[in-house]
């Protein structure tokens, strides 16, 4: 369903290049639940970016293939499509500041074609999964960081993604209503949608990893460095002369 | 696209220029300042042009007949003049007309009608006005070989002055329309090109969750067109209005000068839908399209 081969990111900045990812191979299944964990700078937002197509790949050199489709082969005009297979949820939240929390919403469903008649039904109920369906008339600048975040997850949910990809979902939620979200995460994984999680809460990730076996990814310094699903992985990372993983003390 | 979602596109468009109606209005008023001052250029030029017209219309060529002529021979003439090209009227004067009118002129000095009363000196001739000054040579030409035509007076150097002159002032203002519509359209695409960079954020996260190109460029191209159109009627209704007043009080008060030239300006009915046809096609091409463009570079995300 996910699949990387051999695939490279390099950053030009204006002063010299920064490779972000190195040789990121592997395969994320349909209906998994993986998280993706790692030290900043590691390399995990990149790696969404790579799956949305908001950043490309190095040219030339391996592939992205998501649904049977090689992202490194899409044309421009097939993307808009691609996309809206996807649910994202972005570090930065990416909410329009002009449009209500409910146009914010529904905005997603509108480009997908989706009717009216379902917009109206949908957008209340998405709110109420994340707590904010009194706030729906307001801008996203008349909230919190939290509540822009869960604005930001229920737009990722609302038109029914195959795939939902959050970049810190909850990084500015405290813990209880963190853990309602992934709690929802791992609600929606259940009906067989794919959920691919970065977050550097390890506390968070231990918990519900061991708690629902999902599969957990650690990035270092553009590396896989462990990979839950895989133990070769981090074998061959340390052989290669990795630095270990710290704290991979959970079990699966 | 499903209808429901036109009908949001469009609203959205509508939305945006009243949510963003600083920009609206800064744009709008910029267009409708270049299209006055492109109105006010245009009417200047065809009136200008339409009295230098009427100078040259007061010229005519004067063909006189020879010695003897007689009445039969008299009105083949006046009928080849009456089917030749580019000509607009013809006045006969009689040898008893002309020396009547010179006689009127010198009554206080003699008595032109008896001095000549049996040996009428003067010639018959024939005042012929052109349907265009430009074809006074042509003319003169071919009333020059016409049978019983002793002789063709024109004033082809007067004649030639207004046509330069007709010339350098149509090339003139319409060359100041061009211009003026030239400055307008960089001024109106650097405004809408600010606008939109304003939201090109907007329009990256608007990408990112799937919406394609023509998604997000439709309520922009409402927002231009609305403003463009907007503004296309304004300044059509006050450079109309404006127009149709100077017309009356030009007609109103007439002097020696306004007299000299006609006294009468372009009619309103004549010049109206040049107007607001060129400002609503200029509002709507230069706006939809400079939308359309400034919008592109954002859209590659
Ligand atoms: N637009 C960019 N231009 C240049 N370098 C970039 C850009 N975005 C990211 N990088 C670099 O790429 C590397 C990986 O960045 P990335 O954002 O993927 O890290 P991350 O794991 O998401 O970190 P964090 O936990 O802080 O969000 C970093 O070294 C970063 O400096
Ligand atoms: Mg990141």
């Amino acid at each position: 369903m996910i699949e990387f081969q051999h695939v490279y990111k390099t950053y030009e900045t204006h002063s010299d290049e920064n490779v972000a990812l190195e040789d990121i191979s592997l395969k994320i299944n349909e209906g998994e639940f993986v998280f993706v964990r790692g030290h900043s700078g590691a390399g995990k937002s990149t790696f969404l970016k790579l799956m949305l197509m908001e950043e490309r790949p190095d040219k030339g050199r391996g592939r992205i293939i998501i649904n049977g489709q090689d992202l490194t082969k899409l044309r421009r005009g097939k993307i808009p499509y691609m996309r809206r297979k996807l649910g994202v949820v972005f570090q930065d939240f990416r909410l329009i500041p002009t449009m209500t929390v409910y146009e914010n919403v529904a905005f997603a469903m509108r480009v997908t074609n989706i009717s009216n008649k379902v917009i109206r039904n949908r957008v209340p109920y998405v709110l109420s999964l994340v707590g904010l369906e009194d706030k729906m008339d307001r801008l996203p600048d008349e909230l919190s960081g939290g509540e822009q975040q869960r604005v930001a997850v229920a737009r990722a949910l609302a038109h029914g993604p195959k795939v939902i990809i959050a970049d810190e979902p909850t990084g500015n939620i405290d813990p209880e209503l963190s853990m309602d979200i992934m709690q929802l995460f791992e609600a929606i994984n259940k009906v067989h949608i794919t959920v691919v999680v970065v977050t550097h809460e390890h506390e968070l990730v231990n918990n519900l990893a061991a708690r629902y076996h999902n599969r957990v990814i650690t990035l270092s310094h553009g590396h896989i460095a462990d990979d839950t699903a895989n133990p070769e992985v981090a074998r061959r990372y340390l052989a290669n002369g990795g630095q270990p993983v710290p704290e991979l003390s959970y079990s699966v | 696209m499903r209808f429901s979602s036109f009908i949001y596109l469009v609203g959205q468009g509508l939305h945006n220029m009243r949510a963003n109606r600083l920009m609206t209005f800064a744009s709008m008023g910029v267009l409708t300042v270049c299209m006055l001052l492109i109105g006010t250029a245009f009417l200047l030029g065809v009136n200008i042009d339409y009295m230098v017209d009427y100078l040259g219309d007061q010229n005519f060529v004067v063909a006189y007949l020879e010695q003897g002529t007689t009445e039969e021979e008299r009105a083949q003439v006046e009928a080849s003049l009456g089917g030749m090209a580019g000509v607009g009227g013809i006045t006969y004067n009689s040898p008893e007309d002309v020396l009547q009118e010179y006689s009127g002129m010198l009554s206080q000095y003699t008595n032109l009608e008896s001095v000549f009363a049996n040996d009428n000196p003067f010639l018959a001739n024939y005042e012929v006005t052109l349907t265009d000054v430009g074809q006074m040579e042509a003319v003169v030409a071919q009333l020059g070989a016409l049978p019983h035509i002793l002789r063709v007076n024109a004033p082809l150097a007067v004649q030639q002055l207004f046509l330069s002159l007709q010339k350098v002032i149509t090339y003139g203002s319409y060359g100041l329309v061009a211009v003026l519509g030239l400055v307008s359209m960089v001024v109106i695409n650097n405004t809408i090109r600010i606008t939109v960079f304003a939201r090109r954020r907007e329009i990256g996260i608007m990408k990112l969750v799937g919406a394609t190109n023509g998604f997000i460029r439709f309520p922009f191209f409402v927002e231009g067109t609305a403003s463009g159109l907007l503004s296309a009627v304004l300044a059509s209704g006050i450079v109309c209005g404006g127009y149709y007043y100077l017309c009356q009080w030009y007609a109103e008060h007439p002097t020696n000068l306004t007299e000299m030239f006609g006294g009468e300006l372009v009619p309103l009915s004549q010049v109206w839908y040049l107007i607001v046809g060129t400002f609503v096609v200029f509002g709507f091409v230069l706006c939809g399209i400079g939308t359309a463009t400034s919008i592109r570079k954002h859209l590659n995300v």
